[in-house]
């Protein structure tokens, strides 16, 4: 286990170096990555600033859901951007020197690429949330609680790539595929929180997990509900497991195309 | 005659390629169901919280301006700042550039023609879902509705394509041109109208709407509103004139670009 860890920080450290080697393009990927993402928060904060607060959604829990989504984004596409690729390597016959690699599969295959614009969620996901906090006044106790609930926003947001993913080795060119189901899980993230009640809320909640990684955590640190805390982290721990399960049936349908794609 | 040509055999040949393959059309019958499908169904709550008015306005009118903003998404024409990317990035542009077409026409009649046959199709499907499940608004009953939507519907499709060539076009200067497509196409989502209706904007907000290339590319979506049939050849005046603008814009960057390449052959 260590020993897969020490690899993909290795792997991860390696992926940097490459990609700062551009410093220009480098830069202006995470600086236009970060004012890409505010046009969300000018959107929803106009809507509650039209319509008024909707299910106890105030401006500040929009700009607390972009932090949090925009965080869990960040850290899973930066460090695992390969987990994006998989269509492209599943169809090309790429992924062939995956499976020869003595490392761990999955590990492997996220560390292989790095998503530099990324980091420009990472940066803009701290800095919303650092204004979140401030805008509620946190108390120590919810501070705690927001790392605490970006970890777990992280896990469910990587078991959900995996699935998405995953289903790369069930189709010829499964790129498309993979990209609709991706926007079908990542769009309702990023809407109004407060708008999703009823059949709404349930279905993106229990079946496309698109509200544990942003409305939930909100509503958790708003409240400082415990109830929801654990429903959201019975939840992750469940899509994790599930999502590796997928992952380990799904290569197993993988045949290999023979082409000679060894290295990088 | 000969850019006529051309144009038909693109688009000839890009509608035969996607009937025949259909992933792109899922893909964006999908693309619509995540975003817009969802989000009428999320501002129908809203409306009915807010007693069915919020800023003057209803949820039949709303849902229709949002409808044609998606809609006319689907026929991607943002795509080309990316196709032009790749294109010199891959050195592709070298081969284009020696053959006997314009480049930028190739370019855009290509963008069109990949997205025309999705737009046709969820278009058509979703207006018929639209009508029988929300209704229609009056204003789109009155007979200047359709002949200026069809007018408003060109001018913001030609205006796209020149705001996004631009961008493309920048891919002369700089490596990397993703930043600058990400804050132009953020300026286009956010004025003209996708997430938050028209009807919802602020006063300042509206007014940057109403005088950007941004807003003005999507004034399709001013269209299911009361306030249409009379300033209507306001609007469409303000896109010509960006559509001028734009377009010497395009002109002269294109004319110093090509300066900029060098073919070698081979």
């Amino acid at each position: 286990m260590m020993k897969e860890l020490y690899f993909a920080l290795y792997a991860i450290k390696k992926n940097i170096q490459s990609s700062a080697e551009l410093r220009t393009s480098f830069l202006m990927n995470i600086v236009g990555m970060s004012i890409n993402n505010t046009a969300f928060i000018i959107l929803w904060g106009f809507f509650v600033k039209s319509v008024g607060v909707i299910g106890g959604w105030t401006v500040a829990d929009i700009i607390g859901l972009q932090g949090f989504v925009a965080l869990c984004f960040g850290i899973v596409f930066s460090a695992g951007a390969g987990i994006r690729k998989l269509a492209d390597y599943t169809a090309s016959g790429a992924f062939d020197r995956f499976m020869l690699s003595p490392k761990n599969l999955l590990v492997r295959i996220a560390t292989s690429s790095f998503g530099v614009s990324a980091l420009g969620d990472i940066v803009f996901g701290i800095v919303c949330l650092s204004i979140y906090a401030f805008l509620i006044h946190a108390t120590i106790y919810q501070i705690l609680l927001i790392a605490l609930l970006v970890i777990i926003s992280t896990i469910v947001f990587l078991a959900a790539a995996i699935v998405i993913y995953s289903t790369s080795f069930f189709f010829t060119d499964a790129s498309s595929v993979t990209g609709s189901l991706f926007e079908l899980f990542l769009t309702p993230s990023l809407f109004h929180g407060g708008a999703f009640q009823g059949a709404m809320r349930f279905i993106f909640t229990f079946a496309i997990p698109s509200l544990l990684i942003g409305a939930l955590p909100v509503e958790i640190v708003r409240d400082i509900s415990l109830g929801k805390l654990l429903l959201v982290g019975v939840l992750a721990i469940f899509w994790f497991v599930i999502s590796i399960n997928i992952f380990n049936r799904a290569i197993k349908k993988y045949e290999s195309s023979n082409f000679m794609t060894f290295g990088n | 005659m000969k850019e006529i040509r051309l144009a038909t055999k693109i688009l000839k040949t890009l509608v035969k390629d996607r009937i025949q393959y259909l992933d792109r059309l899922v893909v964006d019958t999908i693309g619509v169901i995540a975003r817009c499908g969802i989000l009428l169904i999320l501002y129908w709550y809203v409306f009915k919280l807010s007693n069915g008015v919020i800023n003057g306005t209803t949820f039949l009118f709303a849902a229709w301006s949002i409808f044609f903003y998606f809609s006319f998404s689907v026929l991607r024409l943002r795509d080309i700042s990316r196709e032009i990317m790749k294109d010199i990035q891959t050195g592709n542009v070298e081969v284009l550039f020696s053959k006997p077409i314009s480049y930028l026409s190739y370019r855009m009649w290509w963008q069109v023609g990949s997205g025309i046959y999705s737009f046709v199709v969820i278009t058509l499907l979703a207006v018929v879902a639209l009508f029988f499940i929300i209704g229609l608004p009056p204003t789109m009953t009155i007979g200047i509705f359709i002949p200026t939507l069809i007018l408003t519907f060109f001018c913001g499709a030609i205006l796209s394509l020149f705001l996004y060539t631009i961008v493309g076009l920048l891919s002369f200067w700089i490596e990397d041109i993703n930043p600058v497509f990400w804050i132009v196409d953020k300026a286009v989502m956010i004025l003209g109208g996708s997430y938050l209706p028209v009807a919802l904007f602020p006063a300042f907000m509206f007014k940057i709407a109403l005088w950007s290339p941004f807003g003005a590319s999507q004034f399709v979506t001013h269209t299911v509103y009361e306030t249409w049939q009379t300033n209507w050849y306001q609007l469409v005046g303000i896109q010509l004139f960006w559509i001028v603008l734009l377009g010497l814009v395009v002109y002269f960057m294109f004319e110093s670009a090509k300066k900029k390449v060098s073919v070698n052959g081979g």
